[in-house]
Protein backbone atom coordinates (compact mmCIF):
# COMPACT_ATOMS: atom_id res chain seq x y z
CA UNK A 1 0.00 0.00 0.00
CA UNK A 2 1.35 3.41 -0.99
CA UNK A 3 1.25 5.64 2.09
CA UNK A 4 2.80 9.11 2.02
CA UNK A 5 3.50 11.62 4.74
CA UNK A 6 2.68 15.33 4.67
CA UNK A 7 4.20 17.48 7.41
CA UNK A 8 2.97 21.04 7.88
CA UNK A 9 5.07 23.57 9.78
CA UNK A 10 3.78 27.08 10.31
CA UNK A 11 3.62 29.55 13.16
CA UNK A 12 -0.16 29.71 13.35
CA UNK A 13 -0.53 27.53 16.42
CA UNK A 14 1.89 29.33 18.76
CA UNK A 15 0.08 30.47 21.90
CA UNK A 16 -0.03 34.24 22.33
CA UNK A 17 0.92 34.57 25.98
CA UNK A 18 3.81 35.99 27.96
CA UNK A 19 5.95 33.01 27.09
CA UNK A 20 5.62 33.53 23.36
CA UNK A 21 9.11 32.75 22.24
CA UNK A 22 10.52 33.32 18.82
CA UNK A 23 7.04 33.99 17.51
CA UNK A 24 8.34 34.42 13.98
CA UNK A 25 9.57 30.85 13.89
CA UNK A 26 7.52 27.75 14.79
CA UNK A 27 8.86 25.67 17.65
CA UNK A 28 8.65 22.57 15.47
CA UNK A 29 11.89 23.57 13.73
CA UNK A 30 13.93 24.37 16.85
CA UNK A 31 16.38 21.74 18.02
CA UNK A 32 15.58 19.87 21.22
CA UNK A 33 18.28 17.47 22.40
CA UNK A 34 19.88 17.46 18.98
CA UNK A 35 16.91 17.19 16.67
CA UNK A 36 13.93 19.35 15.84
CA UNK A 37 10.44 17.92 16.38
CA UNK A 38 10.05 18.11 12.57
CA UNK A 39 12.99 15.73 12.14
CA UNK A 40 11.78 13.47 14.93
CA UNK A 41 8.32 13.23 13.41
CA UNK A 42 9.78 12.52 9.96
CA UNK A 43 11.95 9.77 11.43
CA UNK A 44 8.94 8.31 13.21
CA UNK A 45 6.98 8.18 9.96
CA UNK A 46 9.96 6.53 8.28
CA UNK A 47 10.11 3.94 11.07
CA UNK A 48 6.58 2.93 10.13
CA UNK A 49 7.58 2.52 6.48
CA UNK A 50 6.30 5.89 5.27
CA UNK A 51 9.38 6.89 3.34
CA UNK A 52 7.99 9.44 0.93
CA UNK A 53 7.44 12.57 3.03
CA UNK A 54 6.83 16.14 1.97
CA UNK A 55 7.24 19.04 4.38
CA UNK A 56 5.42 22.31 3.75
CA UNK A 57 7.02 25.13 5.74
CA UNK A 58 6.27 28.77 6.15
CA UNK A 59 9.01 30.98 4.73
CA UNK A 60 9.68 32.63 8.13
CA UNK A 61 11.08 29.35 9.31
CA UNK A 62 12.57 28.48 5.95
CA UNK A 63 16.34 28.66 6.65
CA UNK A 64 16.01 26.34 9.63
CA UNK A 65 13.37 24.12 8.11
CA UNK A 66 15.20 23.65 4.82
CA UNK A 67 18.32 22.44 6.62
CA UNK A 68 16.22 20.07 8.70
CA UNK A 69 14.24 18.81 5.75
CA UNK A 70 17.42 18.08 3.79
CA UNK A 71 18.95 16.34 6.82
CA UNK A 72 15.88 14.17 7.25
CA UNK A 73 15.66 13.39 3.53
CA UNK A 74 12.36 15.18 3.03
CA UNK A 75 10.95 16.98 0.06
CA UNK A 76 10.61 20.57 1.29
CA UNK A 77 8.10 23.10 -0.07
CA UNK A 78 8.26 26.71 1.04
CA UNK A 79 5.28 29.00 1.17
CA UNK A 80 4.28 32.46 2.30
CA UNK A 81 1.95 32.53 5.32
CA UNK A 82 -0.94 33.63 3.07
CA UNK A 83 -0.54 30.75 0.62
CA UNK A 84 0.48 28.12 3.18
CA UNK A 85 -2.75 26.12 3.13
CA UNK A 86 -3.08 26.36 -0.65
CA UNK A 87 0.46 24.96 -0.99
CA UNK A 88 -0.43 22.13 1.38
CA UNK A 89 -3.50 21.34 -0.73
CA UNK A 90 -1.40 21.29 -3.89
CA UNK A 91 1.12 18.98 -2.22
CA UNK A 92 -1.72 16.62 -1.27
CA UNK A 93 -3.07 16.65 -4.84
CA UNK A 94 0.40 15.91 -6.22
CA UNK A 95 0.67 12.91 -3.91
CA UNK A 96 -2.74 11.64 -4.99
CA UNK A 97 -1.83 12.05 -8.66
CA UNK A 98 1.45 10.22 -8.24
CA UNK A 99 -0.30 7.12 -6.94
CA UNK A 100 -0.59 7.52 -3.17
CA UNK A 101 -3.46 5.63 -1.55
CA UNK A 102 -3.29 7.11 1.91
CA UNK A 103 -1.75 10.32 3.20
CA UNK A 104 -0.78 10.78 6.82
CA UNK A 105 -1.06 14.49 7.53
CA UNK A 106 0.74 15.93 10.58
CA UNK A 107 0.85 19.55 11.60
CA UNK A 108 3.64 20.61 13.99
CA UNK A 109 2.51 21.93 16.42
CA UNK A 110 2.03 19.16 18.77
CA UNK A 111 4.52 16.33 18.86
CA UNK A 112 2.79 13.01 19.49
CA UNK A 113 4.31 9.56 19.41
CA UNK A 114 1.50 8.02 17.44
CA UNK A 115 1.45 4.42 16.35
CA UNK A 116 0.92 5.12 12.63
CA UNK A 117 0.38 1.46 11.84
CA UNK A 118 -2.52 1.45 14.27
CA UNK A 119 -3.83 4.68 12.74
CA UNK A 120 -3.79 3.27 9.23
CA UNK A 121 -5.47 0.08 10.42
CA UNK A 122 -8.10 2.12 12.25
CA UNK A 123 -8.73 4.18 9.10
CA UNK A 124 -9.09 1.10 6.91
CA UNK A 125 -11.31 -0.72 9.40
CA UNK A 126 -13.72 2.20 9.65
CA UNK A 127 -13.71 2.72 5.90
CA UNK A 128 -13.77 6.45 6.51
CA UNK A 129 -12.45 9.17 4.23
CA UNK A 130 -10.61 11.02 6.98
CA UNK A 131 -9.54 9.73 10.42
CA UNK A 132 -8.11 11.83 13.21
CA UNK A 133 -5.92 11.12 16.23
CA UNK A 134 -7.28 12.33 19.56
CA UNK A 135 -5.71 12.63 22.98
CA UNK A 136 -7.84 12.72 26.13
CA UNK A 137 -10.92 13.55 24.08
CA UNK A 138 -9.50 16.46 22.10
CA UNK A 139 -8.38 16.08 18.51
CA UNK A 140 -4.71 16.37 17.59
CA UNK A 141 -3.71 17.75 14.21
CA UNK A 142 -2.78 14.33 12.92
CA UNK A 143 -4.95 12.79 10.22
CA UNK A 144 -5.05 9.83 7.92
CA UNK A 145 -6.74 10.75 4.63
CA UNK A 146 -7.73 8.58 1.72
CA UNK A 147 -5.84 10.10 -1.19
CA UNK A 148 -8.77 9.63 -3.56
CA UNK A 149 -10.91 11.93 -1.41
CA UNK A 150 -9.44 15.19 -2.58
CA UNK A 151 -12.51 17.24 -1.78
CA UNK A 152 -12.47 16.10 1.84
CA UNK A 153 -8.77 16.90 2.07
CA UNK A 154 -9.32 20.29 0.43
CA UNK A 155 -12.13 21.09 2.86
CA UNK A 156 -9.96 20.09 5.80
CA UNK A 157 -6.95 22.11 4.64
CA UNK A 158 -8.97 25.18 3.70
CA UNK A 159 -10.49 25.24 7.17
CA UNK A 160 -6.94 25.01 8.61
CA UNK A 161 -7.65 21.52 9.96
CA UNK A 162 -10.55 22.72 12.05
CA UNK A 163 -13.43 21.15 10.10
CA UNK A 164 -14.02 18.04 8.09
CA UNK A 165 -16.96 17.84 5.72
CA UNK A 166 -17.48 14.12 6.15
CA UNK A 167 -17.59 11.97 9.25
CA UNK A 168 -14.17 11.91 10.91
CA UNK A 169 -13.73 9.10 13.43
CA UNK A 170 -11.17 9.70 16.14
CA UNK A 171 -8.56 7.21 17.26
CA UNK A 172 -7.62 7.70 20.89
CA UNK A 173 -3.89 8.06 21.43
CA UNK A 174 -2.59 7.16 24.87
CA UNK A 175 1.12 7.70 24.32
CA UNK A 176 3.34 10.72 24.66
CA UNK A 177 2.03 14.13 23.53
CA UNK A 178 3.60 17.56 23.80
CA UNK A 179 1.63 20.51 22.45
CA UNK A 180 4.81 22.56 21.67
CA UNK A 181 2.83 25.75 22.02
CA UNK A 182 5.35 27.88 23.87
CA UNK A 183 8.79 27.88 25.47
CA UNK A 184 7.54 25.92 28.49
CA UNK A 185 6.47 23.06 26.22
CA UNK A 186 9.80 23.19 24.39
CA UNK A 187 11.63 22.92 27.71
CA UNK A 188 9.34 20.11 28.88
CA UNK A 189 10.05 18.26 25.66
CA UNK A 190 13.80 18.41 26.39
CA UNK A 191 13.24 17.17 29.95
CA UNK A 192 11.05 14.32 28.71
CA UNK A 193 13.64 13.26 26.14
CA UNK A 194 16.50 13.33 28.65
CA UNK A 195 14.51 11.47 31.29
CA UNK A 196 13.43 8.89 28.70
CA UNK A 197 9.72 9.57 28.96
CA UNK A 198 9.61 9.62 25.18
CA UNK A 199 10.46 6.93 22.69
CA UNK A 200 12.64 9.37 20.79
CA UNK A 201 16.18 9.76 22.14
CA UNK A 202 18.83 12.47 22.23
CA UNK A 203 20.60 12.75 18.91
CA UNK A 204 24.08 11.74 20.01
CA UNK A 205 26.05 9.19 21.95
CA UNK A 206 25.46 8.65 25.66
CA UNK A 207 29.01 8.89 26.99
CA UNK A 208 28.05 8.40 30.64
CA UNK A 209 24.69 7.37 32.05
CA UNK A 210 22.43 10.35 31.47
CA UNK A 211 25.07 12.48 29.74
CA UNK A 212 24.85 12.84 25.98
CA UNK A 213 27.71 14.60 24.23
CA UNK A 214 27.69 15.34 20.53
CA UNK A 215 30.45 15.03 17.98
CA UNK A 216 33.08 17.78 18.24
CA UNK A 217 31.74 19.21 21.48
CA UNK A 218 34.43 20.77 23.70
CA UNK A 219 34.13 20.54 27.45
CA UNK A 220 37.06 22.41 28.93
CA UNK A 221 38.94 21.31 32.00
CA UNK A 222 37.14 22.40 35.13
CA UNK A 223 33.70 22.43 33.53
CA UNK A 224 31.15 20.01 34.99
CA UNK A 225 28.34 18.22 33.21
CA UNK A 226 25.97 16.51 35.63
CA UNK A 227 23.43 13.94 34.46
CA UNK A 228 20.96 14.20 32.94
CA UNK A 229 22.35 16.68 30.45
CA UNK A 230 22.79 17.07 26.73
CA UNK A 231 25.69 18.83 24.97
CA UNK A 232 25.18 19.15 21.24
CA UNK A 233 27.69 18.80 18.44
CA UNK A 234 30.41 21.47 18.34
CA UNK A 235 29.08 23.09 21.50
CA UNK A 236 31.65 24.54 23.87
CA UNK A 237 31.49 24.49 27.65
CA UNK A 238 34.21 26.66 29.12
CA UNK A 239 36.13 26.31 32.36
CA UNK A 240 34.14 26.45 35.55
CA UNK A 241 30.76 26.17 33.83
CA UNK A 242 28.19 23.75 35.24
CA UNK A 243 25.53 22.05 33.14
CA UNK A 244 22.96 20.28 35.27
CA UNK A 245 19.35 19.20 35.90
CA UNK A 246 18.19 18.20 32.45
CA UNK A 247 19.97 21.11 30.82
CA UNK A 248 20.32 20.95 27.10
CA UNK A 249 23.02 22.90 25.26
CA UNK A 250 22.33 22.54 21.56
CA UNK A 251 24.83 22.36 18.72
CA UNK A 252 27.32 25.23 18.24
CA UNK A 253 26.16 26.88 21.46
CA UNK A 254 28.70 28.21 23.95
CA UNK A 255 28.55 28.51 27.71
CA UNK A 256 31.26 30.82 28.96
CA UNK A 257 33.43 30.51 32.07
CA UNK A 258 31.73 30.02 35.41
CA UNK A 259 28.16 30.06 34.13
CA UNK A 260 25.60 27.65 35.49
CA UNK A 261 22.96 26.22 33.17
CA UNK A 262 20.34 24.54 35.30
CA UNK A 263 17.09 23.07 34.02
CA UNK A 264 17.41 25.21 30.91
CA UNK A 265 17.73 24.89 27.18
CA UNK A 266 20.36 26.79 25.24
CA UNK A 267 19.33 26.88 21.61
CA UNK A 268 21.74 26.36 18.69
CA UNK A 269 24.28 29.13 17.99
CA UNK A 270 23.55 30.84 21.30
CA UNK A 271 26.29 32.30 23.47
CA UNK A 272 25.74 32.43 27.24
CA UNK A 273 28.10 34.95 28.83
CA UNK A 274 30.54 34.39 31.66
CA UNK A 275 29.46 34.08 35.29
CA UNK A 276 25.74 33.85 34.60
CA UNK A 277 23.07 31.75 36.21
CA UNK A 278 20.67 30.47 33.60
CA UNK A 279 17.96 28.59 35.46
CA UNK A 280 14.49 27.42 34.42
CA UNK A 281 14.81 29.18 31.09
CA UNK A 282 15.08 28.78 27.37
CA UNK A 283 17.77 31.00 25.86
CA UNK A 284 18.48 31.68 22.25
CA UNK A 285 18.38 34.24 19.47
CA UNK A 286 18.94 37.04 21.99
CA UNK A 287 15.92 36.08 24.02
CA UNK A 288 15.34 34.44 27.34
CA UNK A 289 12.05 32.82 28.24
CA UNK A 290 12.02 32.54 32.01
CA UNK A 291 9.63 29.76 32.96
CA UNK A 292 9.40 30.66 36.64
CA UNK A 293 8.41 34.22 35.93
CA UNK A 294 6.33 33.30 32.89
CA UNK A 295 7.97 35.96 30.81
CA UNK A 296 10.02 36.18 27.67
CA UNK A 297 12.48 39.07 27.39
CA UNK A 298 14.89 40.30 24.78
CA UNK A 299 18.50 40.63 25.91
CA UNK A 300 20.44 43.19 23.89
CA UNK A 301 23.74 43.01 25.75
CA UNK A 302 26.03 40.56 23.93
CA UNK A 303 27.98 40.04 27.17
CA UNK A 304 24.94 38.23 28.54
CA UNK A 305 23.26 36.41 25.67
CA UNK A 306 24.39 36.66 22.06
CA UNK A 307 24.01 34.89 18.77
CA UNK A 308 26.94 33.10 17.20
CA UNK A 309 27.35 33.28 13.43
CA UNK A 310 25.80 30.32 11.68
CA UNK A 311 28.45 30.02 8.94
CA UNK A 312 31.88 28.78 9.95
CA UNK A 313 33.67 31.43 7.84
CA UNK A 314 31.87 34.22 9.65
CA UNK A 315 32.67 32.64 13.02
CA UNK A 316 36.34 32.46 12.07
CA UNK A 317 36.37 36.09 10.93
CA UNK A 318 34.65 37.23 14.15
CA UNK A 319 37.16 35.35 16.32
CA UNK A 320 40.10 36.74 14.33
CA UNK A 321 38.75 40.28 14.56
CA UNK A 322 38.23 39.90 18.33
CA UNK A 323 41.75 38.58 18.74
CA UNK A 324 43.38 41.33 16.66
CA UNK A 325 41.46 44.18 18.26
CA UNK A 326 41.80 43.00 21.85
CA UNK A 327 44.99 44.93 22.74
CA UNK A 328 44.01 48.16 20.90
CA UNK A 329 40.61 48.06 22.68
CA UNK A 330 42.22 47.70 26.10
CA UNK A 331 44.66 50.52 25.30
CA UNK A 332 41.84 52.79 24.07
CA UNK A 333 39.80 52.09 27.20
CA UNK A 334 42.79 53.02 29.34
CA UNK A 335 43.41 56.26 27.44
CA UNK A 336 39.84 57.52 27.15
CA UNK A 337 38.45 56.52 30.52
CA UNK A 338 41.17 58.42 32.42
CA UNK A 339 39.27 61.67 33.06
CA UNK A 340 37.02 61.52 36.09
CA UNK A 341 33.89 63.71 35.75
CA UNK A 342 33.38 66.26 38.47
CA UNK A 343 30.75 65.16 40.96
CA UNK A 344 28.03 67.64 41.89
CA UNK A 345 27.53 68.33 45.56
CA UNK A 346 24.48 67.04 47.44
CA UNK A 347 22.45 70.26 47.19
CA UNK A 348 22.99 70.56 43.43
CA UNK A 349 22.12 66.92 42.92
CA UNK A 350 18.89 67.28 44.86
CA UNK A 351 17.77 70.15 42.67
CA UNK A 352 18.53 68.66 39.27
CA UNK A 353 16.51 66.22 37.23
CA UNK A 354 18.33 63.12 36.18
CA UNK A 355 19.15 63.23 32.46
CA UNK A 356 19.22 59.44 32.52
CA UNK A 357 15.52 59.37 33.27
CA UNK A 358 14.71 61.31 30.07
CA UNK A 359 10.97 61.65 29.58
CA UNK A 360 10.18 59.40 32.49
CA UNK A 361 11.11 62.05 35.01
CA UNK A 362 7.52 62.50 36.18
CA UNK A 363 8.31 62.38 39.83
CA UNK A 364 5.87 60.98 42.29
CA UNK A 365 5.77 63.04 45.37
CA UNK A 366 2.71 61.45 46.88
CA UNK A 367 4.81 59.39 49.21
CA UNK A 368 6.83 62.32 50.45
CA UNK A 369 6.00 63.75 53.76
CA UNK A 370 5.58 67.47 53.79
CA UNK A 371 8.77 68.31 55.59
CA UNK A 372 10.97 66.28 53.28
CA UNK A 373 9.16 67.60 50.22
CA UNK A 374 9.90 71.16 51.28
CA UNK A 375 13.48 70.35 52.02
CA UNK A 376 14.13 68.40 48.82
CA UNK A 377 11.65 69.62 46.20
CA UNK A 378 13.18 67.71 43.31
CA UNK A 379 13.61 64.42 45.08
CA UNK A 380 11.64 61.56 43.59
CA UNK A 381 10.29 60.30 46.87
CA UNK A 382 11.61 61.11 50.30
CA UNK A 383 10.30 59.45 53.43
CA UNK A 384 11.06 59.99 57.04
CA UNK A 385 10.16 57.61 59.75
CA UNK A 386 11.41 59.76 62.58
CA UNK A 387 8.74 59.09 65.15
CA UNK A 388 7.16 55.83 64.09
CA UNK B 1 21.90 63.14 67.43
CA UNK B 2 18.57 62.56 65.70
CA UNK B 3 19.23 59.11 64.33
CA UNK B 4 15.83 58.53 62.73
CA UNK B 5 15.52 61.68 60.70
CA UNK B 6 17.65 60.61 57.76
CA UNK B 7 15.69 60.61 54.52
CA UNK B 8 15.19 57.59 52.32
CA UNK B 9 15.92 58.60 48.75
CA UNK B 10 13.92 56.83 46.07
CA UNK B 11 15.25 57.12 42.53
CA UNK B 12 13.44 55.84 39.52
CA UNK B 13 15.75 54.18 37.02
CA UNK B 14 15.50 55.02 33.32
CA UNK B 15 13.81 52.77 30.77
CA UNK B 16 17.05 51.70 29.17
CA UNK B 17 20.00 51.18 31.46
CA UNK B 18 23.02 50.84 29.21
CA UNK B 19 26.60 52.10 29.57
CA UNK B 20 25.73 55.76 28.96
CA UNK B 21 22.56 56.01 31.03
CA UNK B 22 24.16 53.98 33.81
CA UNK B 23 27.01 56.50 34.02
CA UNK B 24 24.54 59.39 34.08
CA UNK B 25 22.46 57.69 36.73
CA UNK B 26 25.51 56.95 38.83
CA UNK B 27 26.57 60.59 38.55
CA UNK B 28 23.12 61.62 39.80
CA UNK B 29 23.14 59.35 42.80
CA UNK B 30 26.79 59.90 43.77
CA UNK B 31 25.96 62.79 46.15
CA UNK B 32 23.41 60.63 47.95
CA UNK B 33 25.85 57.76 48.13
CA UNK B 34 28.53 60.00 49.57
CA UNK B 35 26.23 61.21 52.31
CA UNK B 36 26.53 59.70 55.77
CA UNK B 37 24.74 56.32 56.02
CA UNK B 38 22.87 56.64 52.71
CA UNK B 39 19.47 54.99 52.39
CA UNK B 40 18.51 54.57 48.77
CA UNK B 41 15.72 52.80 46.97
CA UNK B 42 15.93 52.27 43.22
CA UNK B 43 12.59 51.91 41.50
CA UNK B 44 13.00 49.62 38.47
CA UNK B 45 9.38 49.59 37.37
CA UNK B 46 10.09 51.35 34.07
CA UNK B 47 13.20 49.44 33.12
CA UNK B 48 12.72 47.61 29.83
CA UNK B 49 16.39 47.04 29.10
CA UNK B 50 19.12 46.37 31.60
CA UNK B 51 22.56 45.35 30.47
CA UNK B 52 25.81 44.37 32.17
CA UNK B 53 26.82 48.03 32.62
CA UNK B 54 23.55 48.66 34.47
CA UNK B 55 24.11 45.70 36.76
CA UNK B 56 27.66 46.85 37.41
CA UNK B 57 26.36 50.31 38.30
CA UNK B 58 23.87 48.81 40.78
CA UNK B 59 26.66 46.82 42.42
CA UNK B 60 28.85 49.89 42.58
CA UNK B 61 26.06 51.86 44.26
CA UNK B 62 25.56 49.07 46.79
CA UNK B 63 29.27 48.88 47.47
CA UNK B 64 29.50 52.67 47.98
CA UNK B 65 26.48 52.63 50.27
CA UNK B 66 27.87 49.77 52.34
CA UNK B 67 31.16 51.61 52.76
CA UNK B 68 29.24 54.35 54.54
CA UNK B 69 27.10 51.94 56.55
CA UNK B 70 24.09 52.58 54.34
CA UNK B 71 22.12 50.37 51.98
CA UNK B 72 20.59 50.30 48.52
CA UNK B 73 17.33 48.44 48.03
CA UNK B 74 15.44 47.67 44.85
CA UNK B 75 11.72 48.01 44.31
CA UNK B 76 9.02 47.35 41.69
CA UNK B 77 11.21 45.23 39.44
CA UNK B 78 9.98 44.99 35.88
CA UNK B 79 10.01 41.54 34.29
CA UNK B 80 13.00 42.44 32.15
CA UNK B 81 15.09 43.72 35.03
CA UNK B 82 14.12 40.76 37.23
CA UNK B 83 15.25 38.29 34.58
CA UNK B 84 18.58 40.05 34.03
CA UNK B 85 19.25 40.38 37.77
CA UNK B 86 18.51 36.69 38.21
CA UNK B 87 20.71 35.82 35.25
CA UNK B 88 23.63 37.81 36.64
CA UNK B 89 23.13 36.43 40.16
CA UNK B 90 22.73 39.91 41.58
CA UNK B 91 19.15 39.58 42.79
CA UNK B 92 20.39 37.69 45.86
CA UNK B 93 22.65 40.58 46.87
CA UNK B 94 19.89 43.16 47.10
CA UNK B 95 16.81 43.43 49.23
CA UNK B 96 13.95 43.56 46.74
CA UNK B 97 10.47 44.90 47.51
CA UNK B 98 7.25 45.00 45.57
CA UNK B 99 6.80 48.74 45.91
CA UNK B 100 9.03 51.70 46.62
CA UNK B 101 6.94 52.46 49.69
CA UNK B 102 7.61 49.01 51.13
CA UNK B 103 11.30 49.41 50.41
CA UNK B 104 11.43 52.86 52.01
CA UNK B 105 9.48 51.63 55.01
CA UNK B 106 11.88 48.73 55.45
CA UNK B 107 14.66 51.15 56.37
CA UNK B 108 12.86 51.93 59.60
CA UNK B 109 12.63 48.25 60.44
CA UNK B 110 16.19 47.88 61.54
CA UNK B 111 19.15 50.10 62.18
CA UNK B 112 22.66 49.81 60.82
CA UNK B 113 25.17 48.31 63.21
CA UNK B 114 27.05 51.51 63.87
CA UNK B 115 23.83 53.29 64.75
CA UNK B 116 22.63 50.45 66.95
CA UNK B 117 25.85 50.55 68.92
CA UNK B 118 25.56 54.31 69.26
CA UNK B 119 22.00 53.93 70.56
CA UNK B 120 23.07 51.31 73.07
CA UNK B 121 25.90 53.54 74.16
CA UNK B 122 23.53 56.48 74.67
CA UNK B 123 21.02 54.41 76.61
CA UNK B 124 23.61 52.92 78.96
CA UNK B 125 23.19 54.47 82.43
CA UNK B 126 26.04 56.56 83.59
CA UNK B 127 28.39 54.82 85.98
CA UNK B 128 27.95 55.97 89.54
CA UNK B 129 30.62 58.26 90.76
CA UNK B 130 32.94 56.84 93.27
CA UNK B 131 32.11 57.96 96.71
Amino acid sequence: MDIRGLLLVNSGNIREDDLTFLASSPLGVLDVAGKAPLQRMAERLQQYGISSITAVVEDASFPLAKTLAVAAGLNCLVSTPERFWRTAENAFNDMAQSGAELVVLVRLGAYAEVDFEKLVQFHLDRGSRVSQVAHEGSGLEIFCISASRRNDAASLLRSQLSRCRSECPQMEHTGYVNSLGDARDLRQFAVDILTRKTQTCPACEELKPGVWIGHGAIIEKGARVLAPAYIGAYARIRTGAVITRCASVEHHAQVDCGSVVENSSVLPYCYVGAGLDLAHSVAGMRQIANLRRDVSVEVVDPKLIASIAVTSGKRLLTSAADFLTYLPRIAAQGIFSGGKPQQPDLNTALRTTSPALGDTAGYETSACDSEAAQKFPNMVVARRYGHQ
Amino acid sequence: MDINSRPVVVKRMPERVNGRTAREFLRDVQPFLHADRPQLVFDLSQVVQLDAAGVEMLLRCMSEAHKRDGDVKLASLSAQSAVVLELTRTERLFEIYETSTDAARSFSGFLPNAMRQQLLHNKRPAAPLAA
